[in-house]
C-alpha cells in the first residue's frame, strides 16, 4: 500500500528572495509555488505504519471457513453487523464410535462404543427434536409478549429473531451425508461457538446410544458473506482484497438498512 | 503409542442391532384429583417431597403394559392395553360416581375408594377374559365407556341421564356401585365410542351412529330434547351416510363421512353450527357446507371445533382461544391455521399435521414427525408448555420421544410416546 503512488505534496505560495532585475546586490521578493517540505516523503516517512483490522465473529484454531475482517473505517460496520443477529451456516463432519474429552478427534479418548444400530432415520429424528427445542428458545429470547397479535404475526412469518445477547440457538439442522461411521450435518445457528457445535455432535452421539466426535467444522456462511466472497490463501494480496471490499460494499449496505432500518 | 492405546481400548455396547424403541406414557396437568396417576404428587411418600398441585411439563408414568388407548375425563383418566391378559384397563382419578368401576378399599373392604391415585385395574365382567381385547376407551364428565372387540361396549359411572345406556333408576347412589352395564344390540359391530359431557355416542362398522344420554342441548341428535336411556340410531343428514369418525367432548358433536363431509349437531351457543342453523341448539345432525376440501379428521371441544383436511391443513371455528392470535375470539366459518406455525418451512417442506385432538378449551395437533403442538386456555397447567399463561397460537411441547397419540381432558393431558432409539 505504501508503494502505491500517494497524494501529491501540498503546494504553498512563498515569497522567495531572488536577485533583482537591475544590477547590484538588491534583493527582491518573488512569489513562487513550492511544495511544502513537511509533505516530502523523506520527511514524512511511510504513509501507513499500522492498519486497524478488526475481526467479525470468532473462528477458533481447529475450525476453518469464512472469517470476516474489517479494515480501518470498516470496523464501525462490524458492530452494526453484529447487532443484526444474522445466522451463520456451518458444515460439521462427525465420526461415530468414539468419545473424547474435547469432543474432537484429536483429544484424549474416553470411550469407544458400537454404532451399527444407527440409521439415517434415527439421526434425522434427533435432529428434528433439536430444531424443535431451539425454535422455542428463539421465541423466548426474542423479547416479544406472547399474548399479542404481533407475536402471532411474527411467528407465522418466521421473522422472530433474538434482540440481544442470548445463549447459542440453532435455527435449522440438516443431515447432508450419512455413511457409517462418518456423517455430515449442515447447521444454521446464532451466537454460537465452534466448541458448542462440537459438543452438540457429542450429544447427538449420546442420544443415539453411542458416541460421536467432531472431525471438521467449516463455516460456510457468515451473515451476507458466503464462500464465494471469501478469499483463499493464494489470493491474499492487495489487488484481490480491494476487489473483494468493493464487491461486498453494496451487499453489506443493503443488509444493514433492511435489518436496522 | 497413542494410536495403539486407542486400538486396544475396550468397546462398549449400549444398544444392539435389535434394540427396539420403547413405548412410554407421559402425563401433565392438574394432579390433586389423582388423574395423573402419580401418588407422590398428592400424598408425598418421602420427607423432602412436597405435594405438587400442577405438573407443568410432561412427566413419565410407569405402566405395566404397553398402553394402546387412553381417555381423559373430567378429573379422571382411563388407560387401556391391547393385551389378552386379564387386566386390560387401568383407571385413576375421581371415582365418586364409580366411573372407574368399584375399587375395593384396603382398610374397609365393604367400601370403595373415592379418589384413585395410582393406575388401578378395573375389573370388567368379560365372558372370555383371556380372549377378548379392549380396543378403545372413552370418558365423559362422570361416566366411561370401554369398547371390546367381541363383547360389545361396557359402561360404568353416572347414569342420571341414561348416558350409560341403561334405564335411569331414581335416587340411585353411584358412589361405590358395582354396576357395569354391557351393550350389545347394535346393527353391526361398534368400532368407536365417544363420550360427551353427559351423553354417549357409538359408531358402528356400517357407518351408523347411535346415541344415548342427556339431550337438552340436542347433543343426542335424535330429534328431541329429552333423555334417552337406550342407544338409538341417529338420522337426519347422516342417514345412509357412511360415517368414519365421530367426536365430542362437551355438548356438541361432529361426524366425518368417508367422502370428507362434516356433520354437526348439539349445542351451537358458540357459533359451532351457526353456518347452518340460527337456533342455539340443533337436535338433528346437519351437514356443514364448508368449502375447505376433503376432511380427514375432526375434533369437537367445549366451545371450539377443529378439523384436519386431506392436504394437511388445519381449520378452527367456534369461540375461545382458537389459535390465530388474541384477536380471533369467535368465528362461525372455519379459519385456517398457517402451516408455518407447525414447523413447516422451506428448510423442512414435508412436515404436515397428522392428527388433531380437542380438550374442553384446548387444542392439540400432532405432526408426522412426532411433534406435539398445543394451544388454548391453559387451565391449571394442562397445556404442558411449562408456563401458566394461555397460549394464543400453536406452541411446541418438548416431549423426550416421538409422540404417537395425545388425549386432552379438562385440566390434564395424556400422551403415548415412543422413545427415539
Amino acid at each position: 500500500l505504501n508503494a502505491a503512488p500517494g497524494r501529491a505534496p501540498r503546494q504553498q505560495i512563498r515569497f522567495l528572495p531572488a536577485p533583482a532585475a537591475g544590477g547590484g546586490g538588491a534583493v527582491e521578493l518573488v512569489a513562487a509555488r513550492v511544495p511544502v517540505l513537511a509533505d516530502h516523503p523523506l520527511v514524512r516517512g511511510p504513509r501507513l505504519r499500522r492498519l486497524k483490522i478488526g475481526a467479525g465473529h470468532r473462528l477458533d484454531v481447529k475450525a476453518s471457513g469464512v472469517f470476516v475482517l474489517g479494515i480501518g473505517h470498516g470496523n464501525k460496520l462490524l458492530t452494526d453487523l453484529y447487532n443484526c443477529h444474522l445466522t451463520k451456516v456451518y458444515t460439521v463432519s462427525g465420526l461415530f464410535g468414539k468419545a473424547t474429552d474435547d469432543f474432537s478427534d484429536t483429544g484424549n479418548l474416553i470411550e469407544k462404543t458400537t454404532f451399527d444400530h444407527i440409521t439415517r432415520e434415527k439421526l434425522e429424528r434427533i435432529l428434528a427434536v433439536i430444531q424443535g427445542a431451539n425454535q422455542k428458545a428463539l421465541l423466548l429470547y426474542s423479547n416479544i409478549d406472547m399474548k399479542t397479535q404481533e407475536a402471532y404475526e411474527l411467528a407465522v412469518k418466521g421473522l422472530i429473531r433474538p434482540v440481544a445477547k442470548s445463549p447459542p440457538i440453532i435455527t435449522a439442522v440438516r443431515c447432508l451425508q450419512f455413511a457409517l461411521p462418518e456423517f455430515q450435518l449442515e447447521i444454521h445457528c446464532l451466537h454460537e461457538t465452534q466448541q458448542y457445535l462440537r459438543k452438540m455432535v457429542h450429544e447427538v452421539g449420546l442420544e443415539l446410544r453411542s458416541s460421536a466426535v467432531c472431525t471438521h467444522v467449516r463455516r460456510v456462511r457468515d451473515g451476507v458473506f458466503t464462500l464465494r466472497d471469501a478469499l483463499p490463501r493464494t489470493r491474499w494480496n492487495l489487488q484481490s482484497i480491494q476487489e473483494a471490499i468493493q464487491n461486498c460494499q453494496l451487499k453489506v449496505e443493503t443488509e444493514l438498512e433492511k435489518t436496522l432500518g | 503409542q497413542l494410536r495403539e492405546d486407542e486400538e486396544a481400548a475396550p468397546v462398549f455396547q449400549y444398544a444392539g442391532k435389535a434394540a427396539r424403541r420403547k413405548d412410554r406414557v407421559f402425563v401433565w396437568g392438574f394432579s390433586f384429583s389423582g388423574a395423573l396417576g402419580v401418588p407422590s404428587f398428592v400424598r408425598p411418600d418421602a420427607g423432602w417431597k412436597k405435594p405438587r398441585r400442577i405438573q407443568p411439563t410432561p412427566y413419565r408414568l410407569e405402566t405395566e403394559e404397553k398402553i394402546s388407548s387412553a381417555a381423559c375425563g373430567y378429573g379422571f383418566t382411563l388407560l387401556a392395553s391391547n393385551t389378552r391378559d386379564i387386566t386390560k384397563v387401568w383407571g385413576m382419578g375421581l371415582n365418586k360416581d364409580s366411573q372407574l368401576g368399584f375399587q375395593r378399599a384396603r382398610r374397609d373392604q365393604t367400601k370403595g375408594y373415592e379418589y384413585v391415585l395410582e393406575p388401578s385395574p378395573i375389573p370388567l365382567p368379560l365372558e372370555k377374559p383371556q380372549q377378548t381385547r379392549v380396543l378403545q376407551v372413552s370418558c365423559g364428565r362422570a361416566h366411561s365407556l370401554v369398547l371390546t372387540d367381541r363383547e360389545g361396549v361396557f359402561t360404568m359411572g353416572n347414569n342420571s341421564y341414561g348416558q350409560c345406556g341403561r334405564k335411569v333408576v331414581e335416587d340411585e347412589i353411584y358412589s361405590g356401585s358395582h354396576v357395569i352395564h354391557q351393550l350389545k344390540e347394535f346393527d353391526s359391530r361398534v368400532v368407536q365410542v365417544v363420550c360427551g359431557q353427559d351423553h354417549s355416542l357409538f359408531r358402528t362398522k356400517k357407518g351408523t351412529v347411535y346415541a344415548c344420554g342427556w339431550g337438552a342441548d340436542g347433543q343426542t341428535g335424535l330429534g328431541h330434547f329429552n333423555i334417552t336411556s337406550v342407544p338409538t340410531k341417529l338420522h337426519g343428514d347422516i342417514a345412509g351416510v357412511n360415517i368414519i369418525q365421530v367426536s365430542s367432548y362437551g355438548d356438541s358433536c361432529l361426524a366425518v363421512s368417508d367422502e370428507g363431509d362434516v356433520f354437526g349437531w348439539g349445542n351451537s351457543e358458540y357459533l359451532q353450527l351457526a353456518s347452518v342453523a340460527e337456533t342455539t341448539q340443533v337436535n338433528v345432525p346437519r351437514h356443514l357446507p364448508f368449502k375447505i376440501g376433503k376432511v380427514k379428521e375432526a375434533a369437537c371441544g367445549g366451545t371450539g371445533n377443529i378439523v384436519l383436511t386431506e392436504e394437511g391443513n388445519v381449520f378452527v371455528w367456534g369461540y375461545g382461544i382458537l389459535g390465530k392470535g388474541p384477536n380471533l375470539v369467535e368465528t362461525a366459518v372455519p379459519e385456517m391455521i398457517p402451516p408455518s406455525l407447525f414447523g413447516w418451512s422451506d428448510f423442512s417442506p414435508d412436515i404436515r399435521v397428522a392428527h388433531v385432538r380437542c380438550g374442553l378449551s384446548q387444542f392439540a395437533a400432532l405432526t408426522n414427525k412426532g411433534e406435539l403442538f398445543v394451544w388454548g386456555k391453559n387451565l391449571r397447567g394442562c397445556l404442558g408448555t411449562g408456563r401458566m399463561e394461555d397460549q394464543y397460537f400453536p406452541w411446541r411441547v418438548t416431549v423426550p420421544g416421538e409422540v404417537v397419540d395425545v388425549v386432552c381432558g379438562v385440566d390434564h393431558m395424556v400422551s403415548m410416546v415412543r422413545s427415539f432409539t
